[in-house]
């Protein structure tokens, strides 16, 4: 064989391997997990024991960088592919169910068992124009922490009720001279939403929708304007929330409160976790979890978000699929939620089943971190946002963001901000009528 | 056996790189002028359908747009101002013959190898409120007593979000303008200076006039630049504070890749391709013809 001769030959011997890869549907029967990549080996190591007790199944698990999971995800099914199992974010939910990326639940065996052992408000992020579509994977609410420590140092002895409250201890903070600014927010523009406000507004049992999913934002007493007023007035009047809020992201924010930089931060309940790490955290001991405060002091509420499993549209291998979809999202075969269970024990992410509230194995390691009672209350008062459930959320939420900024910035009056963000729902609406 | 004439012989050379080309840059960029008369979001696949115009005109009642509009042409304008004054200035200086000229010229051209991620994370970094070396350096000096959030006021962000934009893309200036100064015949200087021209004259009546397309290049690359920015305003304040920062680059990402809207984010892609050209042809039109030499 001569030199030109081979050469051909092995390119052509390379080339078409790779030629036949591209080609082949990239099945081979297997279920295909996809999933933002939150601890890859955790996921890996929980599918390992599925497909353990499952021999039959295979399970081929990407995790996808999550900045760009929906979009990632978005791309697949548009060029006709796309996972078995995936995860989905409540805000994203009601754009993939309309854009056919998702097939219901409903009908299939188990699921209303499942939907019957979670909180409400884990139900009804995952449920929509009545129909379900995913089995719950983690959940948490918004809470108040506190630094208990600080409060102590200032002579307050119980975290605040009211959003008065709030701001008068932050002042005393403030004039010990123990912080500059006591209270953060991270309120830097983000893809995910900006719960912190979400929470500020159910705490008072106000919304930015009625249940028709019209703008409520700017009638005359709306949550959000009182909201909004009490926030630009802690940021420009007072100035105990901190200016550089707007640059905040919640890894940062979490890493100024475990350095002992906040008195006062909005933050999700799982937080806690590792602020009371003292492995990670100078305020190990101290960080502590409270209701969300409101503007009388007495009602009560928080928002939830939920992260779930779905089933993909154009699954082929749906038995297979259900099968890996209830081991993650439902009961193990003794009738316990495993996989919830699993991801409180090992990272504290919070679990959408009522019964783990009473389970004695989790209310130990809780009890490491944060008060149980609290934490159990945030998850009853908790409740889901309606507004998820319009294909035009995403575009909301980061004219809400920019909106809070300008609060925060004092660029905008609360009114002047509550009638523009009704002005852009309903050109939104509009536009995707 | 077919004889080929040279012209059909350089066409049939050239074939395969004119259709890559066609492939890889005319086929999309036609193709984005077609989703732009779509109605075409990927959140609704079914809802997809010819619009015509529509995305164009209804961007005169989008105030998100025309706010981003205004953002941008400040933006642009203040970029463009200060990468060229100090470009020109930067590049008068290393044209000079002194100690060390290499390998400040060398260290001139390093922040035009960063990319524009690594350049916001590192103005982050820089500019943060609580541990930003910006802050350490102004209160060890007793500049400021306590630290500052700099990207906290709309203004602030503005002013410092273009100044990292113009510490990114000010080396490419400086190579350009040196170039060209590089092509200035000594002897003109001589001859300027035998005619007792002072500095301000030898700059006006000689620098200048040779710089004059050199600085044409630098003014519609550099608008250009300006236009589409985005990767460092995006990872420096994500648009923010509010919409100080929300350049049209910034609001066009969003709207293509995170609302899928692709329609609509084709739509103002095509706008800012158009006013970038307007500009541009503006650019030709006043300095082309311009300056006292032969070409």
């Amino acid at each position: 064989m001569d030199r030109r001769r081979f050469l051909k030959t092995a390119s052509l011997g390379l080339a078409l391997p790779v030629l036949a890869a591209c080609g082949r549907a990239s099945r081979d029967g297997a279920v295909q997990l996809e999933g933002w990549d939150y601890e890859a080996q955790l996921v890996q190591q929980n599918v390992t024991r599925f497909t353990s007790m499952n021999p039959d199944v295979s399970v081929s698990y990407t995790p996808i960088t999550s900045a760009q999971f929906i979009q990632k995800l978005t791309a697949e099914f548009m060029g006709g592919g796309g996972p078995d199992v995936l995860y989905m974010y409540d805000d994203s939910l009601t754009s993939s169910v309309e854009a056919e990326y998702l097939q219901p639940l409903d009908g299939i065996a188990g699921v209303d068992e499942i939907y019957h052992a979670i909180y409400p408000s884990n139900a009804a992020a995952m449920t929509y124009q009545g129909k379900r579509y995913g089995l719950p994977y983690y959940t948490d609410m918004q809470s108040l922490v506190y630094n208990a420590k600080i409060l102590a140092q200032a002579g307050i002895s119980a975290p605040p009720k009211s959003l008065d409250e709030l701001e008068q201890q932050a002042i005393r903070i403030k004039q010990a001279g123990l912080l500059e600014y006591p209270i953060g927010v991270a309120a830097q523009l983000a893809d995910t939403a900006a719960l912190w406000l979400w929470a500020l507004v159910y705490a008072n049992g106000g919304d930015l929708f009625d249940d028709r999913l019209r703008p409520v934002m700017s009638a005359s007493g709306s949550a959000l304007t009182a909201v909004y007023e009490w926030v630009q007035r802690a940021s420009q009047r007072s100035r105990v929330l901190d200016p550089a809020s707007v640059q905040l992201l919640p890894v940062p924010m979490d890493n100024a409160v475990m350095a002992g930089r906040y008195a006062f931060v909005l933050a999700p309940r799982y937080a806690l976790r590792s602020y009371n790490d003292p492995a990670k955290s100078k305020a190990a001991g101290s960080a502590r979890l409270a209701m969300v405060p409101s503007l009388d002091g007495r009602t009560e509420g928080t928002v939830s978000s939920t992260r779930m499993y779905c089933l993909g549209a154009n699954t082929e291998v749906k038995d297979k699929a259900v099968r890996l979809l209830k081991y993650l999202g439902g009961f193990d075969a003794d009738g316990s939620p495993y996989t919830a269970k699993f991801w409180f024990q090992k990272r504290g992410l919070g679990f959408a089943y009522t019964q783990l509230a009473g389970d004695p194995e989790i209310m130990r390691q809780l009890r490491t971190f944060a008060d149980p009672e609290v934490y159990a209350h945030l998850a009853q008062v908790a409740r889901a946002r309606k507004a998820t459930a319009v294909a035009w959320y995403a575009e909301f939420e980061a004219t809400l963001q920019q909106t809070t900024q300008q609060i925060l910035t004092g660029a905008v009056t609360p009114t002047a901000a509550v009638a523009g963000l009704d002005a852009a729902a309903g050109s939104l609406a509009k536009r995707y009528e | 056996m077919i004889r080929l004439t040279d012209g059909r012989r350089a066409y049939l050379l050239n074939a395969p790189a004119l259709l890559v080309l066609l492939g890889l840059v005319a086929y999309p960029i036609g193709y984005s002028l077609w989703v732009s008369l779509h109605r075409q979001n990927l959140k609704r696949p079914r809802a997809t359908k010819f619009i015509g115009l529509d995305n164009y005109l209804s961007l005169w009642h989008d105030p998100a747009f025309l706010t981003s509009l205004r953002t941008t042409g400040f933006f642009v304008l203040l970029v463009v101002a200060m990468t060229v004054l100090l470009a020109m200035a930067l590049a008068l200086v290393l044209n000079e013959s002194f100690l060390g000229r290499g390998v400040l010229r060398s260290l001139a051209l390093l922040p035009w190898a960063m990319p524009g991620v690594v350049n916001g994370l590192m103005w982050r970094t820089i500019f943060d409120a609580k541990t930003g070396a910006l802050n350490g350096l102004l209160t060890g000096l007793g500049v400021i007593d306590s630290y500052q959030a700099w990207l906290s006021s709309p203004t602030g962000a503005f002013l410092l979000t273009a100044f990292a934009q113009v510490w990114n893309t000010l080396p490419f200036a400086v190579i350009l303008l040196l170039a060209g100064l590089s092509t200035i015949p000594a002897d003109l200087y001589d001859a300027a200076r035998v005619d007792r021209a002072g500095t301000l004259q030898r700059f006006s009546q000689v620098t200048l006039p040779w710089l004059l397309h050199p600085l044409l290049i630098v003014l519609i690359l550099e608008t250009m630049n300006a236009f589409k920015a985005f990767d460092t305003i995006y990872v420096l304040t994500g648009g923010g504070p509010g919409n100080a920062t929300n350049v049209i680059a910034v609001l066009n990402v969003r709207t293509a890749l995170t609302y899928t809207d692709f329609g609509l984010g084709s739509a103002y892609a095509w706008v800012i391709t158009l006013i970038t050209l307007v500009i541009s042809t503006g650019y030709v039109a006043a300095l082309y013809r311009r300056g006292s030499f032969e070409l």
